[in-house]
């Protein structure tokens, strides 16, 4: 059976990107296209644009880090897109052997941080405005980041002597402490960080150089300095 | 009165549209009798998350206190949730 083939439209509405964009990235070797017998128009495999698509921790850091454009099928300009979005994968996930139950708690957890990365940023985000948010029920992965301000400079707004972005995530993670004081705010990172302590959850959580790694069956809370800066915030939820 | 939360949606999320389920009830609130209990339902309800319960269901039980009584879920998000609002607002919900 003959693979089939996208065309370079076919291909740009399947990643959600420009014709341009594919062009470029065809160029600088980021997704090589095919050309039938020596010719000019470029063709996609379908299985290549699935594997390119699957790698959802490289485009988020990519796009935080450097602002490396990533397909737009990933993108959620607004609460609303984004609300849409973790609906659509609430119904896929309940369906999901094993899952019947626990669906409810990944939904919260995802919609908790995806939640906090519009609400703290809103009217202040420093270039693009809105978040990543990619998931593979299959693999079992869902990966958010966003280019906001990042839990330090937010929480800094209501407790300006914290030291480092270390102490902010931590504060975060424990505290009843919210970036919009007075307002009554700040409960979701406590319950996130309950419900990956409690449920086969895995959780990666990074903003600055502070990262939170809860893996395995023994994992517990703690916030360690890691190697990279990132600007905004960075979540990986694995179940 | 019994209210039906899954009238305000299946997945409950949103600070955002917390606030606005709340705003949207108030006419409601007003016909409601100083003695009569407030029952809310979470049957239909997928995912209740804490930013939205916390602009619902915390001002209503200012607003109500022993009045206000949610009916018991066997929802784990539903469950997650009234356990942290009850610990952030230091007040436990009357559950029946």
């Amino acid at each position: 059976m003959e693979e089939k083939l996208f065309t370079i439209g076919q291909a740009a509405e399947y990643l959600g990107v420009s014709l341009n964009t594919l062009r470029r990235w065809d160029e600088n070797g980021k997704l090589t296209a095919i050309k039938k017998d020596g010719g000019t128009h470029r063709y996609y495999r379908e299985k290549d644009l699935e594997i390119f698509a699957s790698d959802l921790m490289k485009f988020a850091s990519e796009w935080i880090e450097d602002g490396v454009e990533f397909p737009g099928t990933f993108y959620c300009a607004t609460s609303s897109i984004f609300n849409a979005r973790l609906i659509k994968m609430e119904y896929a996930l309940m369906q999901k052997s094993g899952f019947e139950k626990l669906y409810s708690l990944i939904i919260l957890i995802t919609g908790e941080i995806g939640d906090n990365s519009f609400a703290h940023n809103l009217g202040k985000w420093p270039d693009t405005a809105g978040i990543f948010f990619g998931y593979d029920l299959e693999k079992r992965i869902i990966v958010l980041a966003d280019r906001g301000l990042g839990i330090l400079e937010t929480l800094r707004q209501v407790r300006p002597q914290l030291p480092s972005h270390v102490a902010a995530v931590k504060a975060a993670f424990t505290e009843f402490i919210s970036g919009r004081a007075p307002e009554k705010r700040g409960n979701g990172l406590k319950l996130v960080r309950e419900v990956v302590t409690d449920q086969p959850i895995d959780l990666f959580y990074t903003s600055g150089d502070a990262e939170v790694r809860m893996k395995g069956p023994d994992k517990a809370f703690r916030v360690m300095r890691g190697q990279r800066l990132v600007r905004g915030c960075l979540a990986k939820i694995e179940f | 009165m019994k209210l039906q939360l899954e009238k305000f949606g299946k997945t409950l999320i949103s600070r955002e549209l917390g606030s606005e389920a709340f705003k949207a009830f108030q006419p409601t609130l007003r016909e409601f009798s100083k003695d009569e209990v407030l029952e809310i339902d979470f049957s239909g309800v997928l995912t209740l998350s804490p930013s939205w319960a916390d602009e619902f269901l915390s001002p209503l039980l200012e607003q109500l206190g022993d009045k206000l009584v949610l009916l018991s879920s066997d929802n784990l998000s539903v469950h997650a949730t009234l356990r942290i609002l009850g610990e952030a607002n230091k007040r436990q919900f009357a559950i029946k």
